[in-house]
């Protein structure tokens, strides 16, 4: 066999491990269960619910806003009760999510064009997504059945005016343009879709890095741990092979964990969005403003990736050789981490153009910022931004490859230690 | 005779402490060649040095002909090293650590098998060899490297205390594997505190103290010279 393909397996061996595989499995399991349970429950939350109605009134009213309720997937339960706290009390016990309330005389006050409240009790019996939505549902049948009631007052007081433009005289047509293309559509409607189809990418990004740095940092850690370095050292092998396998092996390894843990997580995330269709016309203006990953844009956004890989394994080996043992490899870590969060908790908060300039230069100096500012920046047409982005982190990783190289075929490998309490590295 | 290692004047330094002021000694073919002195005399800096991990700070090293400083690889080829607190992957099988390590000096499949073939016969671990290495004891764990060092038969073997932690039984193994194949023609340079294991397995010693060689002979040739009863008390005389 090869000399490095043996021990390129060796490195992949000794991190596919029987611990890896026992958690990437559990993680599968987990998210694989709490994707199709939040599945159910939404489905749950959108097919028919009960709904236990108290109508004191009686009134020809009161019975129509029952049958609204019916058309907006409710299946209403009547409630004998003679008055709201008994009806409470009743519900408590049952298994409904909602009362709705309608007092006596309320259909009179209606038509007197007095406002009459109606109650609603929602009971929290769970705090899922599920729960939650159905209180949302009734009220927006409340909105729609108080649309419905002052529409038909205006038709009546004021028939030669359709009701929509006596309350809305003002009307609004809104566009949307991106670079040289528009299309009609709210912005904000527009941006909360782009954030829904593409808030896993800093995710995957985030995961992918970190997992691949942890683990050419714990290899290096554990190799002095464990008092083989030095063996291996002095096998007939270039040094530069010794930090390549390490760095490459990681590099497969962490690729390959990332991409099952991202099937894990579309999977729950599949569960938790599955009943969220957008609509096709969004998906429409979508296109047309070219707001969408391309082939090529996917391309670029891995080329971005892939060199934000290297960077963090180049940075993993050299903090992984400043390491004495695992335990201070993970306190090791640390820096890279911040590196990598920066940039990411940032995606989803802020925009990097907008931050005062010396921010603005801290976020590019970190090459982990690229593949996060990618996604948007490719979506935008600003591909020279992801281009120069890419040339940076390739110098960066040029520069730690060499730096790495140099601390493996020297003393530096064995000696190089820090030492947290005297603050200085040891050469 | 030609000697395989030439060491001549060998200086090292850690920054500003200096490990080893400028020692010279050579080893012959087939010659077990000892370094004796107490903690941070210098014998693991000269082994790590003559075993291409540390770069000299001054003076030559030369082996088979081979510069150190130029040649490390073929030195590698040449040398095996095995450190005081050495480790195997404990998540291997013994017999996959040997497999593993005899890849890097066998170029063809067969070879492999031949050198893994002697590594388990040199390991002596019988069907042990096929459980992790994670379940071995230290004795049992120091006969793998071992085994691993001498099973490529290199010219010369690098042992940085080899029966180090080590119990009776076990050393008194390891010692007899060691004289074996030094009786086969392969060199041995080895480093111990044990002033008697020295005595009894080197064919050489060399006295280190501070990072300089005190005196260097056979251990019957020191004895006489200092007129002393054991190894012990000829470095004690030498220190003074």
């Amino acid at each position: 066999m090869n000399k490095f393909t043996n021990l390129l397996f060796k490195e992949i061996r000794e991190l596919v491990n029987k611990q890896l595989i026992i958690s990437l499995v559990m993680m599968m399991a987990i998210f694989y269960f709490v994707g199709n349970m939040a599945k159910s429950e939404m489905k749950k939350a959108a097919a028919t619910q009960n709904i236990s109605v108290l109508d004191l009134d009686q009134s020809a009213l009161s019975r129509g806003l029952a049958d609204s309720l019916k058309t907006a997937n409710f299946k209403v339960e009547w409630s004998q009760a003679k008055d709201a706290e008994t009806a409470v009390q009743e519900a408590k016990k049952g298994e409904t999510y909602i009362l709705l309330v309608i007092p006596q005389g309320f259909g009179e006050s209606i038509n007197r064009l007095e406002p009459k409240e109606i109650s609603t009790y929602t009971f929290i019996r769970s705090l899922s997504m599920g729960g939650m939505r159905k209180s949302e549902i009734l009220r927006a049948v409340i909105a729609a059945t108080n649309n419905y009631l002052s529409n038909d007052v205006l038709k009546k007081k004021v028939p030669d005016f359709p009701p929509e433009v006596l309350k809305s005289p003002i009307k609004s047509k809104d566009y949307i343009i991106v670079k040289d293309k528009m299309a009609e559509g709210s912005a904000s409607a527009i941006s909360g879709f782009v954030f829904s189809q593409s808030f896993i990418i800093p995710i995957i990004l985030f995961m992918i890095i970190m997992y691949s740095s942890q683990m050419v940092i714990s290899a290096i850690a554990m190799e002095k741990q464990n008092k083989t370095l030095e063996t291996l050292l002095t096998v007939p092998i270039p040094r530069t092979s010794i930090v390549t396998t390490k760095m490459l092996a990681a590099g497969i390894v962490g690729l390959l964990s990332a991409a099952i843990y991202m099937i894990g997580m579309k999977s729950y995330f599949g569960g938790i969005t599955g009943d969220i269709r957008a609509s096709a016309a969004m998906t429409g203006v979508i296109k047309q403003l070219g707001l969408t990953l391309s082939g090529s844009g996917y391309l670029l956004l891995g080329i971005a990736l892939f060199f934000a890989i290297l960077c963090g394994l180049a940075m993993a080996t050299i903090l992984g050789v400043l390491a004495e043992d695992f335990r201070s490899a993970q306190t090791l870590m640390l820096p890279l981490m911040l590196m990598i969060l920066i940039p990411y908790l940032l995606s989803f908060f802020a925009d990097v153009q907008s931050l005062p300039l010396p921010a603005k230069l801290l976020i590019f100096a970190i090459p982990f910022s690229h593949p996060f500012l990618a996604t948007p920046n490719i979506m935008l047409g600003h591909y020279s931004a992801v281009i120069y982005g890419i040339l940076y982190m390739a110098v960066v990783f040029l520069v730690l490859v060499v730096i790495a190289a140099r601390i493996f075929s020297t003393d530096r490998v064995l000696t190089m230690k820090l030492r947290w309490g005297k603050k200085k590295v040891v050469l | 005779m030609n000697p395989v290692l030439k060491v001549e004047g060998l200086k090292k330094a850690y920054g500003t402490k200096v490990a080893l002021t400028g020692i010279d000694f050579e080893v012959q073919g087939g010659e077990i060649f000892a370094l004796i002195g107490p903690n941070g005399a210098g014998k693991t800096t000269t082994l790590r040095i003559v075993s291409t991990l540390l770069t000299p700070s001054g003076g030559k090293v030369t082996f088979l002909g081979h510069d150190l400083k130029k040649e490390p690889e073929k030195i590698r080829e040449n040398i095996s090293y095995l450190p005081e607190e050495a480790g195997a992957y404990r998540s291997m099988k013994g017999t996959d650590y040997l497999k593993f390590m005899a890849n890097f000096y066998a170029d063809t499949g067969e070879k492999a098998d031949e050198i893994i073939r002697r590594g388990e016969a040199i390991a002596e671990l019988g069907s042990a060899l096929k459980d992790k290495v994670g379940t071995y004891s230290k004795g049992m764990v120091r006969k793998l490297l071992l085994a691993r060092a001498l099973m490529t038969r290199p010219a010369m073997a690098v042992l940085d205390e080899p029966t180090s932690g080590l119990d009776v039984i076990n050393s008194l193994e390891v010692r007899e594997i060691i004289k074996r194949f030094a009786k086969e023609g392969i060199s041995v340079l080895l480093s111990s505190h044990n002033m008697l294991e020295i005595e009894f397995l080197s064919d050489r010693v060399a006295l280190i103290d501070k990072g300089r060689i005190l005196d260097a002979g056979t251990s019957q040739g020191l004895k006489d010279k200092y007129q002393a009863p054991n190894l012990e008390v000829v470095f004690r005389s030498a220190v003074r």
